[in-house]
């Protein structure tokens, strides 16, 4: 009786320790093992709290007020990285910018993610005239020439916050993830557990999202991590062209933009140098991590 | 009245192209078949693959849509739509037991799924009766914090077949249930799924390709090919007294394990693929099809031409 008792708790010992690792922890080793990537996530957090933190007790209209008896200061112990055309410091302008543009990055990255994934699951879970119907709708949205669309409304809409210019943005940018979430919703629902699912009473909206989405959350992980970091750089592009935010609300995209100034570019670097590098440096680290859990989906890429 | 009663059940899936994506052809995966089924006896449906009998099955458990014809269970028609309650009384066991758990599941969420949806019982009610369920299915009661990649195949067949029995179905579809097992552990989760059809007075539709699997299972068996019945009776009526060519073509090709009889087998198998190759028009139509089955006796019915019986 000793002896069986013996025999059952080393099966469970060696069943304990044969055990294969969920998603979660999967990614979080891929994430250690590549030093790379691991330095970019911790730089990121650093840099959101740090962002996050430092513009509680900054005041954005402060900083964005004009002091004419301070322009093109070059960096001292006043302004640490000086001051632009209008005297106002940057280095506030490049915390509240960093924060302003981080917002949007990740308002449209949930907003697009939480669209792009009720849309695409539904398309390819019910799959025949359904799907195509709404494909078709998703094809329509990706013909129009986006950024011009979104440029055309940034000149209608009055004054812009910034959930409204998410929102527009939003608009435009949820077709991606929709059919990503598509393609391999209409792999998942010919499973055998989906259809299992059917004959155990599960009605549609339940296998969707109760049964077939937690099987994508890898895939939802990777893309929205990827999709933050080019939501980013779109928001300063369009920023950088004019069309994003107004220098009374500085993102790192408007900073960017004082360099169209010849002078500026040329003579005044502590203007435009510092958000440059930010905007490099942080599209960069979001894209490490992103290629990390990327190659943590795929057994055959592991490094960890 | 029978427990289950097919009738002339259709099963076509179309084939879509030309111009506006319109049906040109359909695929008769199931044409024409009828059959009935005893309560607590295990009927069993053979054939090799593309023949049909997953198709059934599915149909019968409401996976598939019927083209046409009836499938009647205690006397009420399954399709119609105020009989959706029966449908808890047919469960289905599914072939491959690696896809058919959900990966991301618990046990407990996998094997309560069924009892979530029928019956409205507490978190501990719930658990309890999983964990009875698990102890019936010959698993550990403490295993149902794990998911299903902990398991092997054999033990996620039985988590499967636990989650079948959940609500206490009468029926029970059994999808070629060992076929992705090994041999050592099929004939444990067969055994298992003999006592446990004893206990719960079940009733399983057997879907198997394997002659030997079928013949220690089942009561009644059909066999078919290419959509429809080619040979169907009590289990006697098939190995002992195979009436069509096909059949008996099946069945002299279930392996022997005796080495004395490997030569006699080999030649048996030889002079029943020649014959096979010379009546082959005597049995299927110009289109190599079977033709409709007639009895020959009470309970053995074979599809033959006219001119063969008369």
């Amino acid at each position: 009786m000793d002896s069986k008792h013996a025999y059952v708790e080393e099966t469970q010992e060696q069943m304990r320790s044969v055990k294969s690792p969920s998603g979660i922890s999967i990614m979080w080793r891929e994430l250690v093992r590549d030093k790379v990537a691991l330095f970019s996530l911790i730089f990121l957090i650093l840099i959101t709290t740090f962002v996050y933190g430092i513009s509680l007790f900054l005041s954005q209209e402060e900083i964005v007020t004009v002091d004419l008896f301070a322009i093109h200061e070059p960096p001292s112990s006043e302004y640490w990285l000086g001051t632009d055309y209008g005297g106002r410091d940057i280095f506030g302008q490049l915390i509240i910018g960093t924060r302003n543009s981080l917002s949007i990055g990740i308002l449209v990255t949930l907003m697009t993610g939480l669209i792009g994934i009720i849309y695409g699951l539904v398309s390819g879970y019910y799959g025949g005239t359904i799907d195509n119907m709404l494909m078709r709708i998703v094809d329509f949205f990706m013909i129009l020439p986006f950024l011009m669309v979104i440029i055309v409304f940034v000149a209608i809409v009055p004054k812009y916050t910034i959930l409204s210019f998410s929102l527009i943005m939003t608009a435009f940018l949820w077709m991606g993830i929709a059919r990503l979430i598509r393609s391999k919703a209409l792999q998942e629902r010919e499973l055998d557990y989906a259809q299992a699912s059917r004959t155990l009473g599960s009605s549609h909206l339940k296998i969707m999202f109760t049964q077939v989405l937690p099987n994508l959350s890898s895939l939802i992980i990777v893309t929205m991590t990827l999709n933050l970091a080019a939501n980013i750089g779109l928001e300063s592009g369009l920023s950088f062209l004019g069309f994003g935010f107004p220098e009374s609300t500085p993102s790192l995209g408007t900073l960017l933009g004082y360099a169209r100034n010849p002078q500026t570019l040329e003579f005044r670097w502590w203007v435009w140098v510092p958000a440059a590098v930010l905007i490099f440096i942080l599209m960069l680290s979001v894209r490490n991590v992103g290629e990390a859990l990327k190659r943590a989906t795929d057994a055959r890429q592991r490094r960890g | 009245m029978e427990f289950l009663e097919v009738k002339n059940l259709k099963v076509h899936f179309p084939i879509r192209g030309g111009l506006f994506n319109r049906k040109i052809d359909a695929v008769k995966a199931v044409d024409d078949v009828s059959f009935q089924m005893e309560e607590g006896k295990t009927y069993g449906l053979v054939g090799e693959s593309g023949s049909g009998k997953t198709t059934i099955g599915r149909a019968i458990v409401g996976l598939n849509k019927i083209t046409a014809g009836k499938i009647f269970f205690e006397g009420k028609d399954l399709a119609s739509a105020k009989n959706k309650s029966i449908r808890k009384d047919i469960q289905m066991i599914f072939q491959d037991p690696y896809s058919s758990l959900n990966p991301k599941k618990r046990v407990l969420d996998i094997v309560a799924e069924p009892i979530r949806n029928y019956e409205s019982l507490t978190r501990k009610e719930e658990k309890q009766k999983v964990q009875d369920l698990m102890e019936r299915v010959g698993l550990s009661a403490e295993a149902i914090l794990k998911y299903p990649h902990e398991f092997s195949g054999g033990q996620r067949q039985r988590i499967g077949v636990a989650r079948a029995i959940a609500l206490k179905p009468k029926l029970i579809i059994a999808d070629e249930p060992v076929s992705a097992l090994d041999v050592s552990v099929q004939a444990q989760v067969l055994n298992f799924m003999q006592d446990i059809q004893k206990d719960l007075n079940l009733t399983y539709l057997f879907i198997s390709h394997d002659l030997g699997i079928v013949k220690h299972m089942c009561d009644q068996i059909g066999i078919m090919y290419k959509g429809r019945y080619v040979e169907s009776g009590k289990k006697e009526d098939i190995f002992t007294n195979p009436q069509h060519i096909y059949t008996k073509r099946l069945i002299a090709a279930i392996p022997d394990i005796d080495p004395r009889n490997r030569d006699f087998q080999k030649n048996h198998r030889r002079d029943v693929q020649k014959m096979y190759d010379q009546s082959y028009h005597e049995y299927f139509d110009k289109e190599g099809l079977a033709y409709h089955l007639q009895h020959i006796s009470e309970s053995h019915q074979v599809a033959l031409p006219h001119r063969k019986v008369d």
